[in-house]
């Protein structure tokens, strides 16, 4: 079994979500990692677009570091700005949404805003919504890459920047008025989750190899749905771990440590 | 009155924001515009007297680009360098020039000042969270009115398109329906609720471009961020570009003016206006010098001592006479470097 770290079973696995013939709404990081790695692997016509304003760019400069980056906007078919990227996926382009935040609570909703209930004297400030709130809402099915840390899968959010299920009901996101079906896998180290149909709540799909089902429960600070047969996360081969070494060569985002 | 349900499960405390405009409203961001005499005319000046003339204190200082592409760090120097107090920042997503003024506020505020920002999103992408936007919002040093990326894109076009709202499909049953100034409506037409926004109209718009003409017209290459809609939302927009381009060239082309001269009030001509961000087709990002600038603002948000940033503003902005100053300050390698990384895209300039 080849040796690998957190976060390029992470990429690894969110290139495994990702289906051909698609259009993936990306962030900077492991997103575009996952989007490389599928087109290099089995999504060849998988397609990135790019909150600055560029559509289906071809990455060989190197990997973009930032959402505008030239090397994000290198050969695109379409570039223009932040509104037209964003209408296009009010009007329905982007398939996937794939985001991050710092908590996510159990119908997927997501912070990345503050810690603390003060608005005005935050705990903890965070950068702010960016895309994420937006893509959330408005693509069609929401991924969110989150290291596994009881801190972070929590009952409530204590503030609600992307748009999940919110609180359950079934007209949630339509009395919100946003359009996305909304959210659609979580992707961890350890453990790969989707949400049950009829409840709209977070569900244990695959858990990482020597882990059960309750070593995962354990890290998630709400009851998870966990059905009978869990899977097995797929972990990568030899291959998969050099192609992403070569699209992350400083190992700016696959190298980094999840505390345990 | 139509409404998410967002209140059943928000976990803040109640929190009510009066509405009002934090900057020019509709009305009066059209009567400027449409006073201002509309000739062709040539409006180079230098970056000094476009700031003296057009930068106050209090104003809404629109900021164009997107974390570090086509940052317009040449206007922010000089507005440091001159000063002003009591700012309301409106933008994106921004990294250096937003902490650059947070810093110069930090340390002395009669000098400079922010008060207030309407923003999506304040960090450093890769390179980390921003260490100032952290300070002033923990210590309630500033107001912050959070919007999504494209809620604040919306809110500029809005202006642009002189409408005092735009409905967008975002930011409805999240907590920004509780904090910011949008609103969720019926929507007359289909019955359904739908979130509004207001227009964001600056009172002055910073913009950087790769080619512009001594009239305003501006070229954009690479992504265009918000840049169209922050300049024609503006009352007044100061733009700094790489190249000047002829005006014959302009006219050859119209097609490619994505900010035409009539919403443009000054025009300086300033190679590596965005550095240490990048532009497409000239310069990538310095990495190296904008964890220089970073690493002193962590040190004082760490230890509360600000030495390393005093060192950093008096070496890059206040010693400096102007931006040029600034770069012959940037060895010439590290020019080279950022230069090399762009790539060399095809530009039409």
């Amino acid at each position: 079994m080849a040796d690998y770290n957190p976060y390029e079973m992470i990429a690894f696995t969110g290139s495994q979500v990702l289906e051909d013939n698609t259009i993936v709404f990306v962030g900077t990081g492991l997103p575009i990692i996952s989007a490389l790695h599928a087109q290099m692997t089995h999504a060849p016509n998988l397609l990135m677009i790019f909150e600055a304003g560029s559509l289906a760019p071809i990455l060989e400069l190197g990997l973009p570091l930032s959402v505008g980056d030239t090397r994000a906007a290198n050969r695109a078919c379409f570039l223009k700005g932040m509104c037209q990227a964003f209408e296009l996926t009010q009007r329905g382009i982007a398939d996937y949404a794939f985001i991050g935040g710092a908590q996510i609570d159990m119908y997927g909703n997501v912070n990345s805003t503050i810690i603390g209930d003060d608005y005005t004297r935050p705990k903890v400030r965070f950068p702010g919504s960016g895309g994420a709130g937006a893509m959330a809402a408005s693509c069609e099915r929401t991924i969110v890459i989150m290291p596994l840390e009881k801190r972070r899968f929590v009952e409530r959010v204590d503030f609600i920047t992307s748009i999940g299920f919110g609180d359950g009901s079934p007209d949630y996101r339509e009395r919100a008025g946003v359009m996305g079906a909304g959210p659609y896998r979580v992707i961890t180290h350890q453990a790969l989750f989707g949400y049950d149909k009829r409840t709209r709540r977070m569900m244990l799909l695959e858990v990482a190899p020597g882990l059960t089902p309750e070593d995962i429960q354990d890290k998630v600070g709400f009851e998870l749905i966990i059905p009978k047969e869990v899977k097995t996360m797929q972990e990568p081969s030899a291959e998969d771990l050099k192609l992403l070494r070569e699209i992350d060569p400083e190992g700016y985002f696959l190298k980094r440590r999840i505390e345990e | 009155m139509a409404e998410s349900r967002i209140r059943d499960i928000s976990q803040l405390k109640p929190y009510e924001r009066k509405f009002e405009w934090w900057g020019p409203s509709p009305e009066e961001a059209r009567k400027i515009l449409a006073s201002k005499p509309k000739g062709i005319r040539d409006k180079r000046m230098t970056l000094k007297d476009a700031v003296k003339k057009f930068v106050k204190d209090g104003i809404n200082l629109g900021i164009g680009g997107f974390v570090n592409t086509r940052v317009p760090i040449a206007i922010v120097h000089e507005i440091i360098r001159q000063g002003a107090k009591n700012l309301t920042l409106s933008f994106q997503s921004q990294s250096l020039t937003a902490e650059y003024l947070a810093g110069a506020m930090i340390l002395d505020e009669n000098h400079l000042s922010i008060r207030r920002a309407e923003m999506a999103w304040w960090a450093y992408e890769v390179i980390g969270l921003a260490p100032l936007f952290r300070y002033l919002a923990q210590n309630g040093m500033i107001e912050i009115d959070d919007y999504s990326n494209y809620g604040m894109a919306a809110r500029f076009k809005a202006g642009a398109m002189g409408v005092p709202f735009l409905p967008v499909r975002d930011m409805g049953g999240t907590d920004m329906e509780l904090t910011n100034r949008g609103k969720m409506i019926e929507c007359p037409f289909t019955g359904k609720n739908v979130y509004v926004v207001p227009a964001c109209h600056p009172d002055v718009g910073i913009i950087h471009v790769q080619g512009a003409d001594k009239y305003g017209n501006c070229r954009i290459f690479g992504p265009y961020c918000t840049c169209p809609e922050i300049a024609m939302a503006s009352t007044y927009t100061i733009v700094t570009t790489e190249k000047m381009i002829a005006g014959k060239a302009i006219r050859q082309f119209p097609n490619l003016t994505e900010i035409p001269f009539p919403v443009v009030d000054a025009i300086v001509h300033q190679p590596y206006g965005a550095y240490p961000g990048a532009v497409y087709g000239f310069y990538w990002f310095d990495m190296a010098h904008i964890r220089l600038f970073r690493s002193a603002c962590e040190e004082f948000r760490k230890t509360g001592k600000k030495d390393k940033l005093e060192e950093y503003y008096n070496k890059y902005i206040f010693e400096c006479e102007d931006h040029d100053d600034f770069i012959r300050k940037i060895p010439p390698e590290d020019l080279k470097r950022a230069r090399m990384l762009d790539g060399g895209q095809p530009l039409l300039v």
